[in-house]
């Protein structure tokens, strides 16, 4: 399970993404709707293209909202992940692990 | 859901699925060649090998891929399935059910067997023909299939090294590409993949997909988002990306597609040589070293990534049954949605569309534990008896009779009957499976005697109680043996004979006035009378100077200790045929007959009742106790006259009916009910048909009437009764024992009472409670 730190506004991604956090994963992205939103993804070892699917509309969604949606680090995994199913997520990396 | 439970799904799957792949073969043996089948087919054994493979059954996994990939030969048309490929393909079928119920059961597969059959079915896909050489003109089949990282086990006989080199997957790193880059020409594919919904409730994964497309070539993707709903629209568990991806390999078409075999199902899925002249996506290229994303089981053999996804994938397939219910509701919440959402039609609706395929799929089927169907079955039972309890009492204590409440009775007493019919309707199975348990029976035992035979099977989806079905396998395979043995003559004397050297063996079973009748017919010799007569008279079965009729003659066949085949085989003849065939019919309420035509072959007509939860018995009076005399029993019913009695010795007496003399039996007597004869003029005399064929006439003292009874076990809930077959309750509340008509002829005859009789045994067996 994804939980939500103290700080509003952040949001640790578990290690395992699979089908099964698909509905999790949105159900905590919209209870945090509205709020900028910085994201933990270093702790992932396995994403699948579902919680991607989520992840990227949420993206679009505070885009449209104008908020801030950030990965503040990100795995090896799920760096190579996106990378592998050939989404770019350069523009969502925090400035200072941006490569 | 721990792993055993999904195993047990698995095994389930597997029968269907077998009974799939055996129809379908049997349908191309007959000359159907219609795509879908062959499908269907290669789909059977290739859900079994997947499923196989998330349980480490090697011995099914190494074998299952093997058929498969000469199966897939016949799919892409590179093997023609004439009928000696087919005769292959059907030993293979056996094969493989026996090693799904030897890795169920435990237990083994003759090693030899299958290593045999496994040359055969290479040599096949080599495009050899078994009638042997060919080889040369034969078309290679399908090169790449075999080469694919195929999840067989190093131990296991290795799949047909269809391309002549031999090859053999490597692993594969970007590591240090170039530097060993192969000498072959490089072709670039184009692949489009877009998963369905479905693809992900089973539990595959399109990023695992990509990662192994990324294995056999240099890749570039471009990930198509278009699809992508707005965030609140979305459904998680959607599949909104598709993917087109170029791949640069010295590696075939069909190398890429079995990157996606398990898959193929649930996705769009186009491969083909990239058209330099297409329009240009701007493709993400995908050159480094993926090993991070390997899972840790395929890590230890790094080609192997196809079985340990192909076993997980198989273990969410296992789980689709439980994920069904869930699919089904998600399916809700997007038809809602969309209502809301005009915006993300058209994603949407396909993903309405999937799903509600999904939930249409589920409504068709459930698994129910035979257990709780008995118990729902027995408590309907009882809700019959309280029924009829209650309107007894209703009409002994209202002597206006105009009440609404016997009104209210009336129709629930109509409600209680389709509750039970519906009920009884909750266990009706179709006869298929073991019809088709039979045809594999006519391919053995024709092969062990080198006859050709063909099993026909006419009615397979008439519907019978399962504990009758369960049942009737045993002597059906008997019939079917003695048929495919005795019946059907040699080739040689076939065609001698201006027949066909083929033979036909029949199998049909239809409803016929609340009853199933099974036909088991065969277009062989008929039987030899003067040689039967010959046996029974050998054997001191009849006397020597008996006149019987053609008739009788051929019932003769249905006495115990008959054979009549000149050498005892390992297939029949050992004096148990068909007296067990009969006894096992009968001890379902059901009877046999056998009508021959010298030359033309002889029909065996099984009748049997479509349930053994309930009978439809005549309700009787015999020396003051309530008896139930099963229907099916009962010929005729008769006032006897005096002046038809006869007396005849000092205690039997005799009928007369119709120009012919039937022995008279007490009913009362027999039971011990009482210790005098009851005079027969009194009474009623219930003509029965017994197992011997002859004729007897119960004498009962009155008739009460006819009625549906419940059948309750008196083992289970006393103790066995000679002569009684069961119990049920009446309406009134009092037990009234149902009679074991069979017994008490027997014992009319001087046979001891105690003697069992088939019948008891097995009603009570069946009874519920």
């Amino acid at each position: 399970m994804a939980s939500g730190k103290a700080v509003t506004g952040s949001l640790k991604l578990v290690s395992v993404l699979d089908l099964n956090e698909a509905s999790v994963l949105h159900g905590q992205l919209s209870s945090m709707r509205g709020k900028d939103l910085s994201i933990d993804a270093s702790g992932v070892d396995r994403v699948g293209v579902q919680c991607v699917q989520v992840l990227m509309a949420a993206a679009n969604a505070w885009e449209e909202d104008k908020k801030k949606f950030v990965f503040e680090t990100v795995s090896d995994a799920f760096r190579k992940t996106m990378q592998l199913i050939g989404i770019n997520i350069d523009h969502l990396l925090a400035k200072e692990i941006q490569q | 859901m721990d792993m055993n439970e999904i195993k047990e799904i698995f095994f389930q799957e597997c029968e269907e699925q077998l009974a799939e792949l055996e129809s379908g073969l049997l349908k191309l043996n007959d000359g159907d060649r219609d795509p879908e089948t062959v499908n269907a087919v290669f789909r059977a054994v290739h859900s079994i090998k997947g499923g196989a493979g998330a349980f480490g059954l090697d011995d099914l996994v190494s074998f299952a891929h093997v058929f498969e990939t000469t199966l897939d030969c016949v799919r892409s048309n590179k093997l023609e399935p004439t009928q000696d490929v087919l005769k292959v393909m059907l030993r293979s079928a056996d094969v493989l059910a026996d090693l799904v119920s030897a890795s169920r059961d435990g237990g083994s597969v003759e090693e030899s067997r299958t290593r045999g059959l496994l040359k055969e079915l290479e040599a096949l896909a080599r495009g050899e023909m078994p009638t042997g050489g060919g080889a040369a003109e034969a078309p290679k089949p399908a090169p790449a299939k075999a080469a694919a990282p195929a999840p067989v086990p190093a131990a296991a006989p290795a799949p047909a090294p269809t391309d002549e080199s031999g090859f053999q997957p490597i692993p594969f790193t970007f590591d240090g590409f170039g530097a060993d880059e192969p000498a072959e020409d490089l072709s670039v594919f184009e692949v489009s993949f877009k998963p369905r919904r479905d693809l992900y409730a089973k539990g595959n994964e399109a990023a695992l997909l990509l990662r192994d497309l990324s294995r056999v070539g240099e890749m570039s993707i471009n990930c198509d988002m278009d699809q992508l709903p707005a965030f609140d629209k979305m459904d998680p568990e959607g599949a909104y990306f598709s993917w087109t991806i170029q791949v640069k390999t010295a590696k075939s078409e069909q190398d890429i597609r079995t990157v996606f075999e398990f898959a193929e199902w649930d996705c769009d899925l186009d491969v083909k040589v990239a058209d330099s002249s297409a329009e240009e996506l701007p493709m993400v290229p995908v050159p480094f070293d993926l090993s991070i994303l390997d899972d840790g089981t395929s890590d230890a053999d790094g080609d192997d990534g196809g079985a340990a996804e192909a076993a997980a994938q198989a273990v969410a397939a296992a789980e689709t049954a439980t994920n069904v219910t869930k699919m089904a509701a998600a399916a809700a919440r997007v038809e809602k949605k969309e209502s809301q959402a005009a915006a993300a039609a058209a994603a949407a609706a396909a993903n309405a569309a999937n799903a509600a395929n999904a939930a249409n799929s589920a409504g068709q089927t459930i698994r129910v534990d035979l257990d709780r169907v008995d118990r729902l079955i027995n408590l309907v039972g009882e809700l019959v008896i309280n029924q009829a309890m209650l309107s007894q009492s209703v009409i002994e204590n209202d002597t206006t009779g105009t009440s609404s409440i016997n009104m209210g009775l009336e129709e629930l007493q109509q409600l209680t009957r389709e509750i039970q019919d519906s009920v009884m309707a909750i266990r009706a199975q179709p006869v298929k499976p073991v019809f088709q348990r039979m045809s594999r029976i006519v391919r053995e035992v024709a092969d062990m005697v080198g006859k050709s035979i063909r099993l026909v099977t006419e009615g397979e989806n008439t519907e019978v109680d399962k504990t009758v079905i369960d049942k009737l396998a045993e002597p059906l395979t008997h019939m079917i043996r003695n048929a495919v043995d005795h019946g059907i003559e040699s080739p040689e004397r076939r065609e001698a004979a201006g027949k066909n050297p083929e033979g036909t063996v029949k199998l049909t079973a239809k409803h016929r006035s609340g009853r199933i009748v099974i036909e088991l017919s065969d277009d062989g010799a008929g039987i030899n009378r003067e040689k039967v007569k010959q046996k029974a008279i050998d054997k001191d079965l009849i006397p020597a100077d008996s006149n019987l009729t053609d008739e009788e003659i051929d019932n003769l066949i249905f006495m115990p200790g008959f054979s009549t085949a000149d050498k005892i085989s390992d297939i029949s003849g050992r004096g148990v045929g068909m007296d067990v065939v009969k006894r096992s019919i009968q001890a379902l309420g059901g009877r046999i007959s056998i009508s021959s035509r010298p030359g033309n072959g002889s029909t065996f007509t099984m009748s049997l009742p479509l349930t053994l939860a309930v009978l439809d018995g005549m309700v009787v009076t015999v020396a003051g106790q309530t008896l139930v005399v099963p229907l099916t029993a009962i010929v005729e019913t008769l006032q006897p006259e005096a002046s038809a009695i006869h007396s005849f010795g000092a205690n039997q007496r005799l009928i007369s009916i119709r120009n012919s003399f039937c022995p008279l039996v007490d009913v009362g007597r027999i039971l011990n009910f009482r210790s005098i004869q009851a005079n027969p003029v009194e009474g009623v005399a219930l003509l029965v048909e017994s197992e011997g064929g002859g004729q007897r006439a119960l004498m009962v003292d009155a008739i009460q009437g006819q009625r549906q009874v419940v059948i309750k076990s008196l083992e289970a809930n006393y103790t066995h009764v000679p002569g009684i077959a069961a119990a049920t309750i009446l309406g009134d509340g009092r037990v009234a024992l149902i009679l074991d008509v069979d017994a008490v002829v027997a014992a009319s005859r001087g046979q001891s009472l105690r003697q069992d009789s088939g019948m008891k045994a097995d009603m009570s067996l069946a009874a519920t409670g």
